[in-house]
């Protein structure tokens, strides 16, 4: 970096689009009672699986809720995508009409785009051959639709529509980016954060890898069996933190820092190194040591591995005795691209409301997972730095550190 | 032309480049063709093209085995061998032994890609098909997400840094572009390795629902390309200490989200902010390069840069020809800035645009070194 110290990135408005809350508000009440969003799959067929819970979105009023977006233009992630959007620039007192005046990004992740339609339209072609394509379904297969639709939505065109496409860490990606969009002044506000919908190929590739939970994900557990597939959007609106005190937004917390790296190490098996060395890029650009960390909200998947790895990694970021270590995809489940954003959302409600949300479906921690989940109940707290980790296959790590913001804090969020 | 870079250094510099592409693996193969000037051979009603008119650009014998040899190729993607032979030429090629032993956790990687369409069909299908739904092939799960190609070259190469995949479309070489960017200036990495590429597949080609009809103007466009460019963007101090030469300064990326159907608004707004925050105005540009799109979105980018630049503008870096590349498009359109050959005395701006028929669209602007050091 040259000159003078980047500018402080800080999170003014939240959406979200969940099996267990759609809406802030209710996300914040669902967090706090320790929800679980695991149900029976019906978006897609499941017949002649031996077990096909997930975490679906129970259908809404798309049209209630948007307000330039045609729901039969778009596809299913897409409208999560516009949907959390929307609710973000409306949590943050902002009007269209004063994002459309400034420069820009939207940054969605995301693991499959527009999979949803693509399985609609293997469907189509298997049962009436090419022509029997629907036209409009083709449309919306394109990942990049999801940042459009969020530009869209809000009638954006000085804007940067980016789709990332870095899988299960993409939330975490697209935030880290709107930092550094942020931090160098290239933008004066960025709508970060991830979408993925449910599909049959996402499901069945899980599946036939053995990753899948026969009934409920259960992260850190001894007798854990597996994640359970999910669908989702969440997105954060993130400014410069002088402007958004100026305008006299309320400051939900700050974004500190954030690294992202690469294991180089295995297509799908996670490496606990490149995930140590994460974490501590992580918290070295947010400026804070491990013992200013409160709380990790951990990847968490909840397969043998994945915990196995990241607790081994926590241990020796954190030593002998880490800060409580949560995995929210006990509830939440699986949402693939969505999967940091939502918990990153959760974090700073976490921070903003003096909780922290529990690890659900928990019996017995295992032994390889020596961490404080907070299990089944959500505790009281004063948590003021979070960490949030987002992994995926290809070793595609990516890190995020949440804090209070000295002046706004929890009063006042 | 001496604007600061995002944060106030000096703009990154590409200092590497290399190509895979219907004209052959490498650079040379792509430079040689545009230095020639050869139509690209088109392979008109291949097998995998979904309408009999469709023309087909592909990668002549391109197979990951041949290429890359036996070991870690055996269930590897047509996206990721071009990637992985790509960057292979680009870090050989490179004099430095940073990139080579130890630099690995200061290199990014960022690719711009759809990925593997055709995996992700077959996928569906044979679930689908099967006797029992989980009938399907593990071993093509981790080419079914775009990520893939990204990850094969950090494990090819050992790099540990930043690791990004974009899936944008046919903008999406310059959003690739201006992330790496901002990598740099956030100081995340000292290089990155940035670049597109797309593979064709007949699913690909019926799942692209802007592509031209046949008969439609515009002929570029008209067919199915694959392959794509990667490059080396280094910040500009750091290129300056070491062996390699700084080809091209990348000044700004600009980008607009269009409305449905106004593209000539959406490309005019990127093209003069990119210019006017690069320090320039549009008589001072040298070459401007358009992506060359199919339809409506192709002749709107077309009329802009009409309007904007002078005939010759439009006509110095000609377009590769090598059909509808999808992310890689505006890959190419760089690599065609560098193919033509270098100035002899003074710097030269050069404005690459692309749209992408679902509303985006792109301007980067960059300036061409002169031979030599300068």
């Amino acid at each position: 970096m040259t000159g003078a110290a980047p500018a402080r990135v800080v999170v003014t408005g939240m959406g979200v689009v969940s099996s267990i809350a759609l809406g802030v508000t209710e996300y914040l009440s669902a967090l706090r009672a320790g929800r679980c969003g695991a149900a029976p799959v019906s978006l897609f067929d499941t017949s002649g699986f031996a077990h096909a819970n997930g975490h679906q979105v129970a259908d809404y009023d798309y049209a209630a809720r948007l307000r330039r977006t045609d729901p039969a233009e778009w596809g299913r992630a897409a409208l999560f995508a516009a949907t959390a959007a929307r609710m973000a620039v409306d949590d943050a007192h902002l009007s269209d009409r004063a994002l459309q005046q400034r420069q820009g990004l939207v940054s969605i992740g995301t693991t499959d785009g527009g999979s949803h339609e693509l399985d609609l339209l293997v469907a189509q072609e298997i049962a009436g051959g090419h022509d029997a394509m629907d036209g409009r379904l083709v449309r919306q297969v394109p990942a990049g639709g999801l940042s459009v639709a969020v530009a869209r939505e809000l009638g954006l065109t000085r804007v940067e529509a980016m789709t990332v496409a870095t899988a299960c860490s993409a939330g975490n990606h697209a935030i880290g980016d709107g930092l550094d969009a942020l931090r160098s002044g290239e933008v004066e506000y960025a709508l970060c954060g991830g979408a993925d919908a449910l599909c049959r190929r996402n499901f069945t590739g899980f599946y036939r890898l053995g990753l899948v939970a026969p009934d409920r994900c259960r992260p850190f557990d001894a007798e854990r069996a597996g994640l359970l597939t999910g669908e989702g959007a969440g997105v954060l609106l993130l400014e410069e933190r002088e402007a958004a005190r100026a305008r006299g937004a309320r400051i939900h917390a700050e974004v500190l820092g954030y690294a992202t790296n690469c294991d180089a190490y295995h297509q799908l098996t996670p490496n606990q190194a490149g995930i140590r060395r994460c974490m501590r890029l992580a918290l070295d650009n947010a400026r804070v040591d491990p013992a200013d960390v409160d709380l990790i909200s951990a990847h968490g998947t909840g397969t043998r591995t994945n915990d196995a790895v990241e607790c081994g990694a926590i241990a020796e970021v954190f030593g002998g005795s880490p800060p409580p270590t949560v995995g929210l995809k006990g509830m939440l489940g699986h949402t693939m691209g969505a999967a940091s954003a939502l918990a990153g959302i959760a974090s700073v409600l976490a921070i903003g409301h003096g909780f922290i949300p529990p690890t659900v479906n928990h019996g017995r921690t295992d032994p390889e997972c020596a961490v404080d989940c907070v299990p089944n109940t959500a505790v009281a707290a004063d948590p003021r730095v979070v960490q949030n980790n987002g992994f995926a296959f290809a070793g595609n790590n990516a890190v995020v550190v949440f804090g209070r913001d000295r002046r706004s804090g929890r009063d006042a969020a | 032309m001496s604007r600061a870079g995002p944060g106030g250094g000096a703009p990154p510099v590409v200092s590497a480049w290399s190509a895979v592409s219907c004209f052959g693996i490498g650079r040379s193969a792509f430079t040689a063709a545009m230095a020639g000037g050869a139509r690209p051979p088109a392979v008109a009603a291949a097998p995998c093209a979904p309408r009999p008119d469709d023309a087909v650009y592909p990668v002549p014998s391109f197979d990951p085995r041949a290429v890359l040899g036996r070991k870690g190729t055996r269930t590897m993607d047509r996206v990721s061998g071009f990637a992985v032979a790509a960057a292979r030429e680009l870090l050989g090629g490179t004099p430095d032994a940073s990139l080579d032993a130890g630099g690995g956790d200061r290199t990014a990687v960022v690719l711009a890609t759809a990925g593997n369409p055709q995996a992700m069909r077959d996928f569906t299908r044979a679930s689908l098909t099967a006797a029992k739904p989980f009938h399907v092939d593990p071993a093509v799960i981790p080419s079914g997400v775009p990520n893939c190609a990204a990850g094969l070259v950090a494990i090819w190469n050992g790099l540990t840094g930043p690791n990004t995949t974009i899936n944008t479309g046919r903008a999406a070489a310059l959003n690739a572009v201006g992330h790496a960017r901002r990598l740099l200036v956030a100081g995340r990495a000292d290089r990155v390795i940035v670049g597109a590429f797309e593979a064709h597949s007949a699913t690909r080609a019926r799942l692209d629902p802007h592509r031209a009809q046949p008969g439609e103007p515009g002929a570029p466009g008209t067919g199915i390309g694959e392959g794509g460019a990667v490059f080396l963007l280094e910040n500009a101090a750091a290129c300056g200490e070491g062996p390699r030469e700084p080809l091209l300064d990348v000044l700004h990326v600009a980008h607009r989200t269009g409305a449905p159907d106004d593209f000539a608004a959406a490309v005019r707004g990127c093209v003069e902010e990119a210019l006017d925050r690069s320090g320039l105005h549009p008589g001072q540009v040298w070459a401007a390069r358009g992506s060359e799109c199919a339809g409506e979105p192709g002749r709107q980018e077309r009329r802009v840069l009409a309007e904007l630049f002078a005939p010759e503008v439009c006509d110095r870096v000609r377009p590769p020809g090598n059909g509808d590349t999808g992310s890689a498009v505006a890959a190419f359109q760089i690599a065609a800035a560098l193919a033509v050959p270098a100035p002899p005395d003074a710097p030269v701006a050069i404005a690459v645009t692309a749209v992408d028929p679902g509303g985006t669209a792109a301007c980067a602007v960059l300036r061409r070194r002169p031979q030599g050091r300068a």
